[in-house]
């Protein structure tokens, strides 16, 4: 049984991107959008199929395979609605096979016989046919793995249903065959990845997971390695709603360039959060130089657009903490939303999800993030207190308010699961493929919890 | 559409990485473990303090049965002479612990050319094997004729635990051997099909009338048997396959044919698998499909609660209901 000595696959399929590599490295090997680039059923599709075709040989072609990215929007932003792709149909051709995952299918979709889609919303599967195509050409074209001879950790967000775990199950066992499988929940792994940081001493699974991705931002408690459900609020604002506010503000002011990549890339290279918008506006006028500006290259490299960046820069990840600034439906302040999630939850654990409130996921990348939260929650609880000594006329010991950044934390989820699944004892916690045969999908309702401490 | 490269992706990512920012004066820390088919892995990490050169090392598990193959220069010296032609490129004496075989790369010197040859290292070890067996088949075909001895040469790649490679070169063709084994059922039953297509696509597609043949058969094929390589083989296993390529000249005639033809037989088995995957992958999605539509037709075949309850109260008093919710029904 030499599949011992393979390393373990990691995977974790986000909303926007996925990160794939093999535990025990220190960063994922892949991270390309999650998104799938399917052959259109027109009949025109035969004339242009050939000019994508081909991963190597040309260099345009090739360095979509290179360099990890950290968006995942399309180049035209005139998405076409995803058609399904008609597998169906009377006559049956190869369709199934002519799809590109990743940047790959950013490139493809750019050309009319490709409508690409994202397969994971809201990091739930919607559509598994998508993902299985998906995690199959993961698989074999890029980690270059029989799924036989390995095991693999894949992650979930919080809440999700255990029908999708059994569909998951249902993929791996029965389409790839793989050795064994065993089904995160990100924020645990997320809690696990911030044991880098010298700031945590003792390796608990209790804490406040702040996890911000591309669609949805999700604050989860975990005591003791299970998810308290009944407390997981969810934010409606994320990595797309910052990237859309500054392409407004872009198009407002009428800048030379307003595509959402241009937006993407101010944001990842300009944005921080500030201590008070009222004083950095100031700032801004009084001192020129924090005006930037942002250079954008056509493909080719022939024509470059300049595009001034201006109160976006702090504006932007500021309706994490001033939401009116951006919606009108969605009003509570993330801050806020921390401190109702943690109240909702069981008295005795509270003080453990104070201290160790961890950051993860790329929108949580902005400097000061976590500065800013700390400072902000901190009031909020110290208010509480104060007001609690007034009435009850008692001292209170106060609570330690705690914001956890690290370095690893854009691929968080990714790390922690690298970090769990290189330990010894990680295959005696997988369900295996004869698990599997004997009891059917649903034995992965359940796996064991285990700590590497 | 679904080919594999035979070429690792992941290293030649990480290794334009690393010579990038070493180009921009920030050499990176690298400590990663990358993997291949077949039980192979590789370990890209710095070989010294000061982030210089990187040591790129492979464990693969036929290394070994690659290495016992006679009548060349030996396997390491075969890949030396893969690389010699490229500068920073050097074999390390001691391959590192655990691993078969370490390259030493010196960030400064190393070409951007190299990166896909050192992305080859897997198929150029597998590889050596039949560059012994085409090197062969012309010392044995240049052998005058009537002195046509049978020859013993059979070269055993063992690549994974119960299935190997059997390359047996002779005086005008070189046999290429494939056992396989399936440990799932529904696989057993893929694996038929298309190995039954690989036979007979060369009969009806004329455009492929020049691949190399293929068979297959339950049996030990004759190549094999006179070898008594087979002794090893349990014979009990019903679901196990001996799938020959039969390659004549025409297929290994320059080097560029050699090299093509040998890295689509190593990467075969990976191919084969793969598609057996695709497959499944598209049944599931038509099985997807027809339950999603059988699940319409029942929803459209469910009776109209609401319009029921009107009429029937038109009809009689009121119906009465339980204190959960549910109809009483008086028969
Ligand atoms: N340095 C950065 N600053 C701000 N946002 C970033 C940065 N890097 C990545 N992002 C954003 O993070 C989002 C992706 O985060 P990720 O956690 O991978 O999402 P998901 O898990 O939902 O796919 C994208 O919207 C991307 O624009
Ligand atoms: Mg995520």
């Amino acid at each position: 049984m030499s599949y011992l000595n393979n390393p373990a696959v990691v995977m974790d399929n986000g909303t926007g991107l996925s990160k794939l590599g093999f535990a025990g490295n220190d960063s994922p090997s892949f991270i390309f959008p999650t998104a799938i680039a399917t052959a259109q059923p027109s009949s025109t599709k035969k004339a242009t199929a050939t000019t994508v075709s081909g991963g190597s040989g040309n260099s345009s072609s090739t360095n979509a395979f290179f360099g990890n990215t950290t968006s995942a929007t399309a180049f035209n932003s005139s998405q076409t609605g995803s058609l399904l792709s008609n597998n169906l149909a009377g006559k049956r051709g190869t369709e199934d096979l002519d799809f590109y995952i990743g940047n790959e299918a950013l490139i493809a979709s750019q050309g009319p016989s490709y409508s690409l889609s994202y397969p994971v919303r809201h990091g739930q599967v919607e559509n598994w046919d998508h993902m299985e195509r998906f995690w199959e050409n993961s698989i074999f074209k890029y980690l270059r793995t029989e799924p036989e001879d390995h095991f693999f950790l894949l992650t979930e967000p919080p809440l999700n249903p255990p029908e999708n775990r059994e569909q998951v199950a249902e993929i791996f066992f029965e389409s790839f065959n793989c050795a064994g499988l065993y089904i995160a929940v990100q924020a645990v792994l997320a809690l696990a990845a911030s044991w880098t940081s010298s700031k945590v001493v003792d390796r608990s699974l209790t804490g406040t997971v702040i996890d911000s991705g591309d669609g949805v931002t999700h604050v989860i408690p975990v005591a003791e390695g299970y998810v308290i459900g009944s407390a997981i609020k969810n934010i409606p604002i994320a990595g797309r709603d910052i990237t859309l506010f500054i392409q407004s503000l872009l198009r407002e002011r009428g800048e030379a360039d307003t595509s959402l990549r241009t937006a993407e890339r101010i944001k990842q290279e300009y944005c921080y959060v500030c201590p008070d918008i009222v004083k950095e506006f100031n700032k801004f006028d009084r001192d020129g130089e924090k005006f930037a500006q942002f250079v954008v290259e056509s493909q080719e490299k022939t024509r470059k657009k300049i595009v001034d960046v201006g109160y976006e820069r702090f504006l932007a990840p500021e309706i994490f903490f001033n939401p009116e600034i951006a919606s009108s439906d969605f009003l509570t302040p993330l801050p806020t939303i921390v401190d109702h999630t943690v109240q909702a939850c069981p008295i005795d654990v509270r003080k453990g999800l104070y201290t160790n409130i961890v950051l993860s996921g790329g929108s949580t990348m902005f400097k000061d993030f976590g500065r800013r939260l700390q400072r902000d929650l901190k009031s909020i609880v110290n208010n509480r207190i104060a007001q609690s000594e007034q009435l009850s006329g008692t001292k209170s010991t106060g609570v330690e308010v705690q914001v956890i950044s690290h370095r690893k934390q854009r691929n968080a989820v990714w790390f922690g699961g690298s970090l769990l699944a290189q330990t010894a004892e990680f295959k005696s916690h997988c369900h295996t493929k004869k698990d599997y045969e004997e009891y059917g999908p649903e034995i992965v309702r359940n796996f064991s919890l285990f700590n590497m401490v | 559409m679904l080919h594999l490269q035979p070429n690792n992706l992941l290293i030649q990512k990480t290794l334009s990485e690393a010579i990038e920012a070493y180009g921009n004066g920030t050499p990176l820390t690298l400590d990663r473990i990358i993997s291949d088919f077949d039980y192979t892995t590789f370990h890209i990490s710095n070989a010294s303090e000061d982030k210089l050169t990187l040591a790129l090392s492979i464990r693969t598990k036929a290394w070994q049965s690659v290495s016992q193959c006679t009548g060349g220069p030996g396997l390491v010296a075969y890949l030396q002479s893969k690389y010699a032609n490229y500068s920073g490129i050097s074999a390390s004496s001691v391959p590192e612990s655990g691993y078969d075989y370490t390259l030493l790369l010196d960030l400064g010197k190393l070409q951007p050319e190299a990166m896909k040859d050192l992305s080859l290292l897997k198929t150029l070890v597998l590889g050596y094997a039949f560059q012994l067996a085409f090197n062969e088949f012309v010392t044995l075909s240049a052998a005058p004729e009537g002195t046509e001895s049978e020859t013993n040469i059979l070269h055993t790649i063992k690549y994974r635990d119960d299935e190997n490679l059997f390359i047996k070169p002779s005086y005008d063709r070189i046999t290429v051997i494939f056992e396989t084994i399936f440990q799932d059922e529904t696989d057993k039953v893929f694996g038929k099909v298309f190995l039954q297509e690989f036979v007979d696509a060369r009969k009806r597609n004329r455009s492929i009338q020049s691949a190399p043949q293929v068979l297959f058969s339950h049996e030990p094929p004759l190549e094999l048997q006179n070898a008594g390589a087979v002794a090893s083989m349990n014979s009990s296993d019903t679901s196990r396959r001996f799938i020959t390529f039969v390659l004549f000249p025409r297929h290994f005639q320059t080097p560029e044919l050699q090299f093509s033809t040998l890295s689509h037989l190593t990467l075969f088995r990976n191919y084969f698998h793969y598609h057996i995957k695709c497959s499944k992958a598209y049944m599931h999605s038509r099985m997807r499909y027809r339950v999603d539509s059988f699940i319409k037709v029942l929803n459209r075949a469910k009776l109209d609660e609401e319009e029921e309850d009107i009429d029937q109260q038109s009809k009689q008093q009121q119906t009465r209901r339980t204190i959960t919710g549910r109809k009483m029904v008086s028969y």
